[in-house]
């Protein structure tokens, strides 16, 4: 016979490997065996008595007693419950819990706790969780992106997307109301959405906020009533009849102009880490691009800035657009790429079919070019059979790639037109990368552009040349 | 949008007698309807009952939760609104423990003519410490409970605790757990504790002018005796009763004690 065989089922337990409590219904320590206080340090007296509640860390406190007790007294039972005991010297202890209720007669009797010392895993767990909740929310930015990106494409007028830019921020930001105000000039604006929230919009402007240090990286924050009070009593006052406790806000621009804003209002006070300020910072980026494809479209759909034949912008249009995309690339420190393109064998078509054949391939190829760069890139005949692509944000690699699709989408059969007489492209791209000299501008990215086509041209066509 | 049926949304349920004045318990964070049960028995002879699980707890319908609705108590108290109307309810006697005693406030602010009286049990205005306000708690110590919540998910989604204890009149939680254990709850449950841990509505309490009771358990480590007699100082006429109950669930550890008082202030 071993002593531990002897020993009785109290000495046993007294020394089990983990801490047993017993509390009464009102959570008063009534019993705690060895393990327990050699754990935590404290003498057997200075636990008896009191509340078990009390041997808990501040935030072990508030969640025991928001969400443990009313759990137990429902369930009766609770199992690997993670908290943080504070021992006799101060220090804190990461325990595992269960916790069982005991009745008698059908009423709560007391309470028995099994506590497991967790310090090696838990410190672990809890950088886990933390980085886990980041990398969700890193995850979580790239969906809302995603899907607002999606959603601008389908946007074919201004008034579409002023109502996508209201519903996509509340659904990025779980904001309670957006308002969205357009700019005539610098000084005229009008609320397009939430215009109930013009005055309170206009105070925010009049309160100077921004001298206010509010303005973090270009997003314009109030994270808490008080702090609208400051600004104004008028402002609080605002605030509350809206029942808004925090804002944000943070402007849209294009490649020359600010075009608007759109503006949160949130239900309680908010923290702006730099994770939510760079979302509005991305979602305004796009808001501006799409707003620069719609009104690049709405102008389009002038007669004089639309080349008859193919649909696609003019010459003129396509280099005076060209000229403020490529600015708004220097300011922003973004690339910006020109793809230039020139039919082979489009002469053998015009001169054996005839010009209307001739016009309906054009006509092809436009359509084409267009199914194959993306919403923000823009297309323009530059005049005979040559089109000019301008893409912004768009390095060698994106701008090469989607010249490529353009050449394999031009080269494919088309309707009556016979094999013999084919039409592929040659293609030139010129890409400007950020902080090149000031020497470079749209005008000569253009050239560039030209002389790599006819890199192309001269190794037989159908061949996309990336300009040196 | 189709029309919403706050009372399924809700999982609405009227026991008591229907001849009798109304009373509304509203439960608080982690808690459902259940939670009233030890204090209900009390009204039911004289008292219409209307009972509720707050939107993301119990048997609400997750399918219409609306992240930017319920990022904040005014959601939950517009939904507190809609059940009255829906019910066509008027002077209605509402009892909120804990959170809810705000959404209570705040509905009741907003359309003051469809309440009688205000019952706030354990109520607090704000749980992190300010400038001059004492809310019981440092910024760092809501953090760590957020955490906390976090961490202990899993233990803890009401859902899950309904199944394991096999409520047979809820037969439709017994669906698969990929089902019960989905992120939408678990991100329910996160949002719910930052809109009860992190609002602010100090500035709300002045607007009241529903007469109201604010019962305060001696020990409260949610909402201390500090912040129940800051709620009574700033709710003009309110009438404030220290019960002699022990912790922030007085509903469930001394009901006789809750349906006392409230029965004596209701006279």
């Amino acid at each position: 016979m071993t002593a531990l065989a002897d020993e009785s089922a109290d000495s046993a337990l007294d020394k089990a490997p983990c801490g047993l409590l017993v509390t009464d219904p009102d959570d008063v320590v009534i019993r705690a065996n060895s393990t327990f206080l050699r754990w935590t340090g404290y003498r057997r007296e200075q636990v008896i008595g009191r509340l078990f509640h009390d041997l808990l860390d501040a935030g072990g406190q508030a969640f025991y007693d928001s969400r443990f007790r009313d759990e137990l007294w429902s369930r009766k039972e609770l199992r690997e419950i993670v908290l943080q005991l504070v021992r006799a010297n101060g220090q804190t202890m990461p325990i595992m819990l269960n916790a069982e209720m005991v009745m008698e007669e059908g009423s709560p009797a007391g309470v028995r706790l099994a506590i497991f010392d967790v310090r090696n895993r838990q410190d672990f767990e809890r950088e886990m969780l933390i980085a886990k909740r980041q990398a969700e929310a890193s995850e979580a930015s790239v969906r809302i992106l995603q899907r607002a990106a999606d959603r601008f494409v389908t946007a074919s007028s201004e008034e579409e997307l002023f109502e996508l830019v209201a519903a996509v921020a509340q659904d990025a930001f779980a904001a309670s109301e957006v308002a969205v105000v357009r700019y005539q000039s610098e000084t005229e604006w009008e609320t397009v959405r939430g215009i109930h929230l013009r005055e309170l919009l206009a105070e925010v402007r009049g309160s100077r906020a921004v001298d206010h240090n509010l303005t973090a990286d270009e997003v314009l924050v109030i994270p808490d009533i008080e702090r609208a009070y400051e600004l104004s009593d008028d402002l609080g006052d605002r605030f509350r009849a809206a029942r808004a406790a925090a804002f944000s806000s943070v402007s849209i621009s294009d490649e020359t102009t600010v075009i608007g804003s759109f503006a949160c209002l949130y239900g309680r006070p908010r923290t702006f880490d730099s994770g939510t300020l760079e979302l509005h910072r991305a979602l305004a980026k796009q808001m501006g691009l799409a707003f620069s494809r719609v009104r690049f479209q709405e102008r389009l759909s002038d007669l004089a800035s639309r080349d008859q034949v193919t649909g696609v912008a003019t010459r003129g249009f396509i280099d005076s657009h060209a000229e403020s995309i490529f600015e708004a690339a220097r300011r922003d420190n973004t690339s910006v790429s020109h793809i230039f393109l020139d039919l082979d064998g489009f002469k053998a078509v015009n001169d054996n079919l005839g010009h209307r054949p001739g016009d309906m391939v054009l006509k092809t190829v436009a359509d084409r070019i267009r199914g194959a760069v993306r919403s923000q890139d823009i297309v323009g005949r530059f005049g005979g059979d040559e089109f000019l692509i301008v893409c912004r944000d768009a390095d060698e690699h994106v701008a090469t790639a989607i010249a490529e699709r353009i050449a394999r989408a031009i080269a494919a059969p088309m309707e009556g037109i016979p094999v013999s007489m084919s039409v592929t492209a040659s293609i030139g791209v010129a890409v400007y990368v950020p902080g090149e000299g000031t020497d470079v501008s749209a005008e000569t990215l253009t050239r560039r552009a030209d002389a790599a086509m006819y890199e192309s041209k001269r190794a037989s066509g159908n061949t996309v040349t990336l300009a040196a | 949008m189709p029309e919403v049926d706050p009372l399924a949304r809700n999982n609405v349920h009227i026991t008591g007698n229907p001849d009798g004045r109304t009373i509304m318990f509203a439960h608080g964070f982690g808690g459902t309807q259940d939670s009233w049960r030890f204090v209900v028995p009390a009204f039911e002879n004289d008292f219409r009952i209307v009972l509720f699980d707050q939107m993301g707890a119990g048997a609400s319908d997750l399918s219409l939760y609306d992240r930017a609705k319920y990022d904040s108590l005014y959601g939950y108290a517009d939904d507190v609104l809609e059940i009255i109307e829906a019910l066509d309810l008027h002077d209605v006697i509402y009892v909120g423990h804990s959170v809810a005693g705000m959404m209570g406030l705040l509905a009741a602010n907003r359309r003051p003519e469809l309440f009688s009286r205000l019952v706030l049990l354990g109520p607090s205005p704000r749980y992190i410490d300010a400038d001059g306000y004492a809310g019981g708690f440092s910024q760092a110590a809501i953090e760590d409970l957020l955490l906390s919540l976090d961490s202990n998910y899993l233990s803890f989604s009401v859902t899950i605790g309904s199944v394991l204890m096999g409520n047979p009149e809820r037969p439709e939680l017994s669906e698969s757990l990929t089902q019960i254990i989905s992120s939408q709850d678990q991100s329910i449950t996160a949002q719910f504790a930052r809109a009860t841990f992190l609002s602010d509505n100090r500035r709300d309490l002045p607007d009241v002018t529903t007469p109201t009771l604010i019962l305060q358990s001696y020990e409260d480590n949610i909402a201390g005796p500090e912040v129940g007699e800051y709620v009574h100082q700033h709710i003009r006429g309110s009438e404030l009763r220290q019960m002699n109950s022990r912790g922030h669930v007085p509903n469930l550890s001394a009901p006789d004690e809750v349906s006392r008082h409230i029965l004596e202030y209701l006279g």
